[in-house]
């Protein structure tokens, strides 16, 4: 590791450690630092603020760190292995199937509590389309995108279907769920969503070598000795994993997949060893600052948060291509 | 003895036979050119050799072993292939680019050693690049870059090294450049190497033996002198050339001549 890569590591994790209380303290009623610390580190004690921390608050802070990091992850795979810089999770199709899944529920009458039944069930149906047209053309990064894409605008049609044929109160809270929102953190929903995505960042990661050989290009990273069709399945199937956990738990969050993995790599270069555990730190600290002001900035009332990162990375992102116009984005 | 031997291979994409029953062998030691016009199957065998095509029928054998039955993992520790068009699109530093060539002999736990470190600094200098080891890839020039390709096939430390078009794009510099360091290694290591060129004279100048295709069959195969004479070129390629000796190298150097030419003869 280098010494810039060490730089940025810590910078990270010291970044990571201050949202978090930042973000705890911060909301609804105000705490301090030292009561947050001290409820932290006594779990026990039970009062009106130990309960802010512990069941509202905490479960929040850390679903929002996994879908970050989840979310960041994944684009920074997907850029890779489609070699795309436009790739992201919901390129491959996924967020116009999970909307559809939602609408269809709402428009059936599902209590909110199925939604993101729904909504995964939408985006694994998908996830298996795009499979299928792929493995029919020997999985390769355009079969991958041109499926995902294809699916996407079909099934955002089938959205409009349904909401010109839906009443409008109901199509009203299944747009809230489309802008993204973390605030159904349950904690059994944490447990198998942290599992999930954790496993599979590490998986990933034990990937990073073989990712940095395959944006060379398929044909190259065949004559180095990868097989080309299984890594894709692989990365495929695991990046569909985490996008499907992240978008049941919290709806449809844009940008953080598109933005963070660019800004790392413009940080500290292309190779995948640094570039997935970084974009994790990034994108868990990026949604959880965005979900701290959705849920801040205008009380009591709350914003989407996918509204946030939408606003947000798009102006981080175009400040970045106009400071970045002598060097390659990619 | 040989070191590849194809033998009555025959492939074709969708239902169109691309190569009709193809046979040559090629010993250790040996720079062999591949030529012949576009589409006329250059190429295609180029990728049956590196096992990125499978032939309909007939065999490739490596050191004697069908390529069937080597892994693509050690296949890629002996054998180095540069295809035509290489993807860099990411932001990558020549050293972080240049170690990937030792991918294919490390396990998946496995990081680069201090053997590997100093294989990689070898293949760096050999191909003249040690300079730009921490410049980024996007900002080399086309030679450099080049060269920086080349670098990493070295770091593969292979026994043979297969070409496509390495100098397609460059100047005449770079051009002779890239393959006097190739034959270098050829001479010096013993390096066999199989390299698809375009241009018919730095065939004939730098290659021992020529295979010369025409319509996804071999026309001629032989030294330069066998293949390149006036009568083999006009019928593969349709083209009026004189063929000259080169005064330097004694090699055929063809000559092409224009339309208006011809017609004031």
């Amino acid at each position: 590791m280098s010494k810039r890569h060490a730089l940025i590591f810590i910078s990270l994790t010291l970044m990571l450690i201050g949202i978090f209380l930042a973000s705890l303290t911060l909301g609804a009623g105000s705490l301090k630092i030292g009561q947050v610390i001290s409820h932290i580190i006594h779990p026990g004690i039970s009062s009106m603020e130990g309960d802010i921390i512990w069941k509202l608050r905490l479960p929040r802070i850390i679903l929002a760190l996994l879908v970050g990091a989840g979310l960041a992850v994944s684009g920074a795979v997907l850029q890779g292995m489609l070699r795309n810089p436009l790739a992201e999770p919901y390129t491959i199709g996924i967020s116009g199937a999970s909307a559809f899944g939602v609408s269809l529920g709402i428009v059936l009458g599902v209590g909110t509590s199925l939604l993101p039944v729904f909504s995964a069930g939408a985006a694994i149906i998908t996830m298996s389309l795009v499979y299928i047209i792929a493995c029919r053309k020997r999985f390769s990064a355009s079969s991958i995108i041109l499926g995902g894409v294809i699916l996407s605008f079909f099934f955002s049609s089938c959205v409009r279907l349904i909401f010109s044929l839906a009443k409008t109160e109901k199509v009203h809270s299944a747009i809230l769920w489309l802008m993204g929102d973390l605030s159904c953190a349950d904690p059994i929903l944490i447990k198998i969503i942290s599992f999930i995505i954790l496993g599979a960042i590490a998986l990933l990661t034990i990937f990073s070598r073989d990712i940095n050989i395959l944006t060379l290009g398929e044909e190259k990273a065949t004559y180095l000795g990868i097989n080309i069709e299984f890594l894709n399945k692989l990365l495929f199937i695991t990046c569909s994993i985490i996008i499907g956990a992240a978008v049941a738990a919290s709806g449809i969050i844009s940008f953080v997949g598109l933005i963070i993995p660019h800004l790392m790599r413009y940080l500290g270069g292309a190779d995948y060893r640094f570039l997935i555990p970084a974009s994790a730190l990034a994108g868990a600290i990026f949604l959880t600052l965005c979900d701290t002001l959705a849920r801040t900035v205008i009380l009591p009332l709350e914003f989407p948060v996918g509204v946030i990162t939408g606003i947000i990375g798009g102006v981080f992102f175009l400040i970045y291509l106009f400071l970045s116009k002598t060097k390659k984005v990619f | 003895m040989n070191s590849l031997e194809i033998k009555n291979i025959v492939f074709g994409y969708h239902k169109e036979e691309v190569l009709k029953n193809i046979s040559f062998s090629v010993r250790r030691g040996d720079f062999l050119g591949i030529v012949g016009p576009n589409g006329a199957g250059k190429t295609t065998v180029f990728k049956l050799i590196s096992k990125l095509l499978k032939p309909w029928s007939g065999e490739i054998l490596y050191n004697g072993t069908n390529l069937n039955n080597i892994s693509l993992q050690k296949l890629a520790r002996s054998v180095a292939v540069i295809p035509q068009i290489l993807e860099t699109p990411f932001s990558f530093t020549v050293e972080e680019f240049v170690s990937m060539g030792r991918f294919p002999h490390l396990g998946r736990f496995q990081s680069l050693k201090k053997q590997d470190y100093k294989i990689v600094e070898e293949a760096l200098l050999l191909a003249d690049v040690s300079h730009l080891k921490f410049h980024r890839l996007s900002e080399l020039s086309g030679g450099e870059r080049q060269r920086v390709i080349l670098a990493q096939g070295f770091t593969q430390t292979p026994q043979l090294f297969l070409l496509d078009e390495p100098t397609a794009h460059l100047d005449i510099t770079h051009q002779v450049g890239i393959l006097d360091l190739i034959k270098r290694l050829n001479k010096q290591n013993g390096l066999t190497v199989i390299v698809v060129l375009h241009d018919l004279n730095l065939a004939s100048e730098y290659c021992d033996k020529v295979i010369l295709l025409k319509d996804g069959k071999i026309f001629k195969a032989g030294s330069p002198w066998q293949v390149f004479t006036f009568n083999n070129i006009e019928e593969v390629y349709k083209t009026t050339v004189v063929v000259k000796e080169n005064p330097i190298s004694s090699k055929p150097y063809c000559f092409l001549v224009s339309e208006e030419e011809k017609q004031r003869r």
